[in-house]
């Protein structure tokens, strides 16, 4: 038997390690979720809505819920604005300036997501060294109590997701032609008119992919929330951990995870949706 | 509308000298053409005048007014890319009306403008489309209204043509010619195509190494041209070099050559010591019966070409001289044929100018 197009057997092994290690599982979580909950196994045998039933039904789910979708925006538009005069810097540089810069925007990755946040936990300490320097420029006057607050998981977050911001908007600027800005210009747009209309506009395929992944990223975050956010605010992903290593109900927590999933995806679908003429026309 | 001096103008990239003293002058409604190969600086002035580069030296008089301290953005010249640079991100009539609106004029009057320019270029209709969708040739249109819309002082043409195919090329040169014209607009055009720059231009400039080589009418660079370089590149020359020369008069000289002597004009200046060579375009020469002859020669190469029969003809002293023949003459390589030359076409000129 010959294959009308040799080219899909290279697919196979990514089809098989999809399905494998990402439609089964997901298809057995889904199905875990409209189980009974199980007193000597992880599930029981009935089928049952309710745990959908009381997460929707409880406020307190819908509160975390919205506080993970929200926090996981904060942070992706705090991203957004760090990484993008980033970007630029990057776009322009050439040479053993650029891999200096990539190695810099880099660096984040290349600890380990525990040591890191250890890290970040004696830095933010009381008598760390974010408040002695807080303290010796005469900003502050106490101490400020900075670990276990939502604004800490959020800094954090923003420092380790910046690279995945940074490295697609960098390509875009990178593909927009130079002789785009001296053409505005000599149209008689000013730098911040050629930014606003021309270059904004057309890094938004970098824009798009960045804002997105570290929105996925962040709405999933489970370590450093959990590390740095201490017992007083809880997250999605707190919250479905503990269900499934806590106190082991299996279904619910699948059901949580499920709702999560689904919610970030709407997100992500409308913002697809708001920006999609944008990204239509600004694409190369 | 406006008189346009670049006066000695320098530009420097650490070791590389791009511009070498550049002076030029365009008066209200002239076409200038800066003409040369790639790396002699024609790109580089233009950048300049419309100030994306900022000359180390030298300075820019429009109207007799310095422009180097103005921003290109308040410069209010047209500019024209090769690439066309167009913004792939708005359509035809936003590309267009872009500079209107950062003018903030009213929407209807946007609106009259770009429409009225649209018909201009011949462009009606597509303003709804994006610059992906059209034609190359579309592109580069919709690039000039997009620059003759803001009725710009100064128009800045750079290798406009450069990307389109031979019959569009042909075609959009006489549409920004009649509408250079038209308006009156004074117009820098930079391109490397001698033919281009002979049939638009009402002044070229010649460039060579970061300086103007010759700066004259497209008549006189092509017929007077003031050294080899430039008769090089301003269309198919032959040259010969002289045994001797003797000065006649003003401009006026008598020279040994291949065995005969010429009495002939040429670049002022020259002395019995100048290296020097005699152009002789082949339009000047005819072939003739070997007794009438200036020169004879051998056949060398014979090739019909249709409308004419090109041919190579080696003299005996070792040069070679190109020549259109008719193209029913009866020459075959090897023939020994005589060669007429008209003496208003030859041109005694330095190897290098002084």
């Amino acid at each position: 038997m010959t294959l009308r197009n040799p080219k899909l057997w290279l697919a196979v092994p990514a089809i098989a390690l999809i399905f494998v290690f990402m439609i089964l599982p997901i298809t057995n979580m889904i199905e875990m979720s409209f189980r009974t909950p199980g007193t000597t196994e992880p599930f029981g045998e009935e089928f049952t809505t309710m745990h959908y039933d009381r997460i929707l039904g409880d406020g307190y789910y819908w509160g975390v819920l919205f506080r993970s979708l929200f926090t996981a925006g904060v942070v992706t538009l705090l991203c957004l604005v760090v990484s993008y005069p980033i970007a630029w810097h990057m776009s322009k540089a050439k040479g053993l300036k650029a891999v200096f810069l990539y190695a810099c925007i880099a660096s984040p990755l290349m600890t380990g997501v525990l040591v890191r946040n250890f890290g970040w936990m004696i830095v933010a300490a009381l008598n760390g060294p974010l408040n002695d320097v807080l303290l010796g420029l005469g900003i502050i006057e106490r101490p400020l109590r900075l670990l276990f607050t939502q604004g800490l998981v959020i800094l954090a977050l923003v420092h380790v997701f910046v690279p995945f911001m940074v490295l697609p908007i960098n390509n875009a600027l990178r593909n927009i032609n130079p002789s785009l800005i001296e053409a505005s210009a000599s149209m008689g747009a000013n730098r911040r008119e050629v930014f606003r209309d021309i270059i904004l506009p057309l890094s938004f395929p970098g824009i798009y992919p960045g804002m997105i992944l570290v929105y996925v990223l962040a709405v999933a975050a489970y370590v450093t929330p959990a590390l740095l956010g201490g017992q007083m605010v809880s997250y999605m992903p707190t919250l479905i951990i503990g269900e499934l290593t806590g106190t082991f109900q299996w279904p619910f927590g699948s059901a949580l995870a499920i709702v999560l999933s689904v919610s970030t995806i709407l997100v992500v679908a409308l913002f697809t949706a708001l920006t999609a003429k944008l990204m239509e026309r600004s694409k190369a | 509308m406006a008189t346009v001096e670049v006066r000695d103008l320098r530009k420097r990239y650490q070791d590389f000298l791009a511009l070498d003293g550049v002076s030029l002058r365009a008066e209200t409604g002239q076409l200038v053409t800066l003409l040369g190969p790639s790396g002699c600086g024609k790109s580089t002035t233009l950048r300049c005048l419309a100030g994306f580069l900022e000359p180390n030296g030298g300075d820019i008089l429009v109207e007799g007014e310095s422009i180097l301290s103005t921003p290109a953005n308040r410069r209010g010249f047209g500019v024209v890319f090769q690439n066309y640079a167009l913004f792939p991100h708005m359509t035809v009539a936003e590309n267009i009306g872009y500079g209107l609106k950062l003018q903030k004029l009213p929407k209807g009057e946007i609106e009259t403008r770009v429409y009225d320019v649209m018909k201009l270029v011949r462009l009606d209709g597509l303003g709804d489309r994006l610059p992906r969708e059209i034609s190359g040739g579309q592109q580069q249109r919709v690039a000039l209204a997009r620059a003759l819309v803001l009725k710009p002082r100064l128009l800045l043409l750079d290798e406009p043509l450069a990307n389109l195919d031979a019959r569009l090329r042909d075609e959009v040169r006489w549409l920004i010619r009649d509408l250079q014209q038209q308006s009156g607009i004074t117009a820098f055009y930079v391109t490397h195509d001698q033919s281009e720059a002979m049939a638009m231009s009402d002044m070229v400039a010649v460039m060579k190494a970061g300086r103007v080589a010759q700066f004259a009418t497209p008549r006189e660079i092509y017929q007077k041209p003031v050294e080899r370089y430039v008769a090089d590149f301003t269309g198919e020359a032959n040259f010969l070099s002289c045994d001797e020369v003797a000065v006649t008069g003003e401009g006026r000289y008598s020279i040994a050559v291949a065995g005969t002597t010429l009495d002939l004009g040429g670049v002022a200046g020259i002395t019995s010591d100048t290296p020097v060579e005699l152009l002789l375009r082949p339009e000047a020469l005819r072939l003739t019966s070997v007794d009438e002859a200036t020169f004879r020669g051998t056949v060398t190469k014979s090739a019909f070409l249709g409308a004419a029969l090109h041919c190579e003809i080696t003299l005996p002293g070792g040069g070679v001289l190109k020549l259109s023949a008719e193209p029913n003459a009866n020459v075959r390589t090897g023939d020994e044929v005589g060669i007429a030359i008209d003496h208003s076409h030859a041109w005694l000129m330095p190897e290098v100018a002084p």
